[in-house]
């Protein structure tokens, strides 16, 4: 199966929020918006497009279990996600790549003060 | 339609089933929150939701193309389990699968292949259908090599043995005797007309003497053959027609067997109808000969002796006996029959002996297009070693997975079998359409004889078998090459894809070899070329422009005597009357082809020579020689007072005098024309005429004597030519008017053009000339792809040394000249053994060549020429290529 070698800025995103527990589409990107607090928006396209990718490649997969949010009428429609194995590996290999990047970029001395 | 359901459109139908209702929801969710932020937000929103969409849709697209694409082709190496496991048949069809994916993936290479394969065996099999139609089996008989016709020479008048008109009755009865046939029968040919429809129409007849349709082996698919009674002298008068002819005249009626027709009209019944696939010289009407033998002249030849083996007797018993028999006849009638002496009579399976003007030719064309798939077999056999040397790196993980070298052996040839079998199959619909439009340049005496030629179960086996071995062929060596390799080398190094030394020569050596039988291609066809231009341009002694002929034959019941002389008079004066008719002529034949001869003798000065003298006898009017424009040397033409009570006279063309008269003066010699065995009047010579070809196109003029219409009776068929102002095909429709207003039940028939006439007698050359330089194209277009194709493949491994080159101060123009030089090298070679091979086999081409010697230095310079200009534009881009080398690229890598 193919997958993006390196996942997307988007994708990392959606599967941070999915890290802390399981979640439906609309209810991750409401979440993502929270979180970068309106930087990153998530179109519906992108939303479910990026969804789908990430089933099919493997590192998500559907969930019964609702932890996150108690269910109403509504929410019995949704189909809710979590990170498989494999996803955890992705994420975690893609942070520690991200991670000797933000190590690196301290190295320089103009670029430290931001990322102090 | 929402904002939502446009957009979820564009989404595949995987994406709508799975997250077509929460994409809704969250879109109306986004609107709605927009909507509260005022209008402008609302707008904005509907633009970013939209090119959201459009955006995610074409990503999603894209990458399921990607996935389809890549599941299609992403086969790998299949893995191989235990062999235990797999039968045969497994083994097999995952090798065809593999095959068909490796060709899928390279179209090109494919495309290539398969056509170059699919021309070489298409034109073999339309050969093979011609030959299978014209001479394997040109008829549908029964055990049709047992079936043959008798042939006859009689060396005292010529060499030739003829098979058509050459026997007489009694020469018949003679050979009936022989025991080696279990069935013999003789046929005349002739014409009849058949009355009893709206127009007369004319029939070709043949006349049988004794019942030959057993001989053949055919018996009436309607009604009966004739009886003992029909058959013998003036017996009941019926006939048999042709399936032909009963479906075109009598529209197929079941109740024909009842029907009375006319024939020359005499009432006569039909009693049987036989099969489609009787074919007798192209005849439609049999008739009973009706004659006595006894009463015709010993030597009037002109009946056809068809006879079957008896069981268990070869051809050469035959022929022994047939030995004895002449001589028997040569013993006793040599006294009165001088052309007896050392007579042969020849039994010769018909097919052979009616169709021996087409073998030649037909064998030729076959080894032509045998040479074509040669030349295929060794570009592919290239192609397919450049291809095996890429796939080094998979064979040997095959190898070292542990694959047996025969299994590998197998999948390659799997491969190439493959590929020739898609080959044959496009060959065998190129034949299908070849042999549909060959009947265009087959002319009407091969119509005429009512053959066909086509696709049938023989030629079938023939191109699957064709395609099977140039299938293996082409694979073997490659696979040969390929299976020795040591896996371990062939992994270790992967980058380098330069051949070996060996490689290269064997790849030079096809190429070499490609070249060269193209050569000899290209040199045959040009000299047929040559040759049919020759005697297109050839002087004739006759002019054919604006000539328009047809023949008529006057009943003698109703044209006794000199009747018949008298109506061609008349008709000549009617049509010679016509607007845009220059001259009109009656004759017995015509050039070029002239057959009627006879036996003469000389009053003073005839010589004891090997040969009896002979010479062709034409009968023509007054205005003969002006229509055909053949000039007047000595004396002079006939004119309207030689009647039949005027003393005998004669004209001769230039042969006749300088064979038989030498330096005496022509004018006034007197001969006595047929065999002495008659009594015969002395006849003067009044005239000497240029000569023009008589005996075909190709053969030097013979000995010609002319004698006017108006003084013989013999002749009651004759042909009328006419010559026009202008299109000689115009006129049909008002001479044929002309005709029946004097005489309405006479029908012309052979109507035909003069052009048309000689266009048919040069048919064998052109047809020659034409197919052999088809495939002398296809073979020059497979060997300028075979040196494209290594000379690229050579340039690419040799790409390091190019740079090596010029880094060191080679100019570019050298490296091109490196390249195109050793393809000049290698056509030379091929040149050198292709003109070789010419002259080792020039004798099979000779018999079709006329007036250019096989060795013809312009042709083999013409040819030269060609072959340097398509080897250099072959070469051209693989050489520009080495040329564009970029030195520092080149070298990155030492």
């Amino acid at each position: 199966m193919a997958r993006p070698k390196s996942l997307s800025v988007p994708v990392l995103h959606i599967m941070l929020v999915l890290a802390d527990g399981a979640r439906h589409g609309y209810a991750i990107k409401q979440e993502v918006d929270r979180r970068t607090k309106g930087a990153i928006r998530l179109g519906p396209g992108t939303l479910y497009e990026a969804i789908q990718r990430l089933e099919d490649g493997g590192l998500i997969e559907e969930t019964a279990a609702r932890e996150a949010e108690p269910s109403n009428g509504q929410e019995a429609q949704r189909r809710y996600y979590r990170l498989t194995d494999r996803g955890w590996m992705a994420l975690r290999a893609d942070l520690r790549t991200l991670g000797r990047l933000v190590d690196e970029a301290r190295a320089n001395p103009q670029l430290r003060k931001e990322l102090a | 339609m929402t904002l939502g359901r446009a957009l979820l459109r564009l989404f595949p139908a995987t994406f709508r089933k799975r997250h077509g209702v929460e994409f809704l929801q969250a879109i109306a969710q986004e609107r709605a929150r927009a909507r509260t932020a005022g209008v402008l937000s609302s707008v904005r929103a509907v633009g970013s939701l939209t090119a959201d969409a459009i955006a995610a849709s074409a990503r999603l697209r894209a990458l399921q193309l990607c996935l389809a694409i890549h599941r299609r082709f992403d086969s790998g190496v299949p893995s191989l389990p235990p062999p235990a496991k797999r039968t045969n048949m497994d083994t097999v069809l995952q090798d065809l699968r593999y095959a068909l994916r490796q060709y899928l993936r390279r179209p090109g290479f494919t495309a290539i292949a398969v056509l170059s394969l699919a021309l070489a065996i298409g034109g073999n099999s339309l050969i093979y259908g011609m030959l299978d139609g014209f001479v394997f089996h040109p008829f549908p008989y029964p055990q049709p090599n047992r079936l043959v016709a008798i042939g006859v020479t009689f060396p005292k008048l010529s060499a030739e043995t003829t098979y058509v008109e050459a026997l007489s009755p009694l020469e018949y009865l003679d050979i009936r005797r022989a025991r080696s046939f279990s069935r013999v029968g003789a046929f005349d040919l002739g014409n009849r007309n058949i009355t009893g429809g709206e127009v007369p129409e004319r029939v070709f007849t043949a006349l049988l003497l004794d019942d030959l349709f057993p001989v053949i082996g055919l018996s009436p698919v309607l009604g009966r053959g004739f009886t003992r009674d029909e058959l013998a002298p003036k017996g009941p008068p019926a006939a048999i027609i042709s399936h032909r002819l009963w479906r075109t005249r009598f529209g197929g009626d079941r109740n024909i067997l009842s029907r009375a027709i006319r024939i020359n009209g005499q009432a006569a019944s039909i009693v049987g109808v036989m099969p489609p696939g009787l074919v007798l010289i192209g005849t439609d009407l049999w008739l009973p000969w009706g004659g006595e033998p006894q009463s015709v002249p010993r030597n009037r030849r002109q009946y056809n002796v068809l006879a079957r083996l008896a069981p268990g007797v070869s051809l050469a018993q035959a022929n022994a006996e047939l030995s004895a028999i002449a001589a028997r006849v040569d013993q006793s009638e040599r006294a009165t029959f001088s052309e007896y002496e050392n007579w042969r009579l020849t039994a010769t399976p018909w097919a052979a002996a009616l169709l021996r003007d087409i073998r030649p030719a037909a064998f030729i064309l076959l080894g032509a297009v045998g040479l074509v798939l040669l030349i295929a077999c060794a570009n592919l056999t290239n192609l397919f070693l450049a291809r095996s040397s890429t796939r080094q790196r998979e064979l040997a993980v095959r190898l070292a997975l542990g694959a047996g070298r025969w299994r590998l052996t197998r999948l390659l040839l799997t491969e190439s079998v493959v590929l020739a079998l898609a080959g044959g199959a496009l060959g065998l619909a190129i034949a299908w359409l070849g042999l549909r439009s060959a009947g265009a340049l087959i002319p009407g005496q091969f119509q005429t004889l009512g053959l066909e030629a086509g696709i049938n179960m023989r030629v079938l086996g023939w191109s699957l078998m064709l395609a099977l071995v140039s299938g293996l062929l082409v694979g073997l060596i490659p696979a040969l090459n390929a299976t020795r390799t040591d896996p371990h080398d062939s992994l270790k190094a992967d980058t380098r894809t330069g051949g070996s030394r060996s490689g290269t020569r064997l790849r030079h050596t096809l190429i070499v070899a490609e070249l060269a039988l193209s050569v000899l291609l290209l040199l045959g066809a040009g000299l047929l070329m040559r040759s049919f231009l020759n005697i297109q341009h050839l002087d004739r002694g006759f002019e054919s422009d604006g000539v328009l002929t047809m023949r008529l034959t006057l009943p003698r019941d109703r044209y006794p005597g000199d009747a018949a002389g008298a109506f061609f008079d008349r008709l000549s004066e009617r049509i010679a009357a016509l607007p845009g008719v220059r001259a009109v002529a009656a004759a017995s034949q015509f050039p070029p082809s002239n057959v009627f001869d006879t036996q003469f003798s000389l009053e003073r000065g005839q010589r004891e020579e090997r040969t009896l003298p002979t010479a062709l006898i034409t009968v023509a009017s007054p205005a003969y020689f002006d229509t055909l424009d053949v000039p007047l040397l000595r004396g002079r033409r006939f004119t309207a007072m030689d009647r039949i009570d005027t003393p005998p006279i004669a004209i001769v063309n230039q042969a006749f005098a300088a064979r038989y008269l030498q330096d005496r003066e022509p004018i006034g010699q007197r001969l006595a024309i047929g065999s002495p065995d008659r009594e015969r009047s002395w006849t003067t010579i009044v005239g000497v005429v240029a000569d023009y070809r008589n005996n075909g196109l190709t053969q030097p003029t013979r000995p010609e004597i002319y004698i006017p219409v108006r003084q013989q009776t013999a002749w009651n068929q004759l042909f009328v030519l006419v010559r026009s102002e202008s299109s000689a095909a115009g006129l049909l429709t008002i001479v044929r008017q002309t005709v029946s207003s004097l005489d309405p039940d006479q029908p012309v028939y052979f109507t035909q053009t003069m052009a048309e006439v000689l266009a048919a007698s040069s048919f064998q050359q052109r047809l020659s000339a034409v197919l052999l330089g088809i495939f002398a194209a296809v073979a020059l277009v497979l060997a300028a792809i075979g040196i494209y194709g290594v000379m690229s493949y050579s340039v690419s491994a040799r790409t390091q040394e190019m740079g090596v080159r010029l880094a060191m101060g080679a100019q570019r123009r050298d490296v091109m000249w490196l390249v195109l030089g050793q393809v000049l090298k290698l056509s030379a070679l091929g040149l050198a053994l292709g003109v070789a091979a010419l002259f080792l086999g020039v004798r099979a081409l000779e018999g079709l060549l006329f007036d250019v010697r096989a060795t013809d230095p312009m042709t083999i310079a013409i040819v030269t020429l060609i072959l340097a200009s398509v080897a250099l534009v072959a070469a051209w881009s693989p050489a520009s290529r080495a040329a564009r080398v970029d030195p520092i690229e080149a070298l990155r890598y030492e």
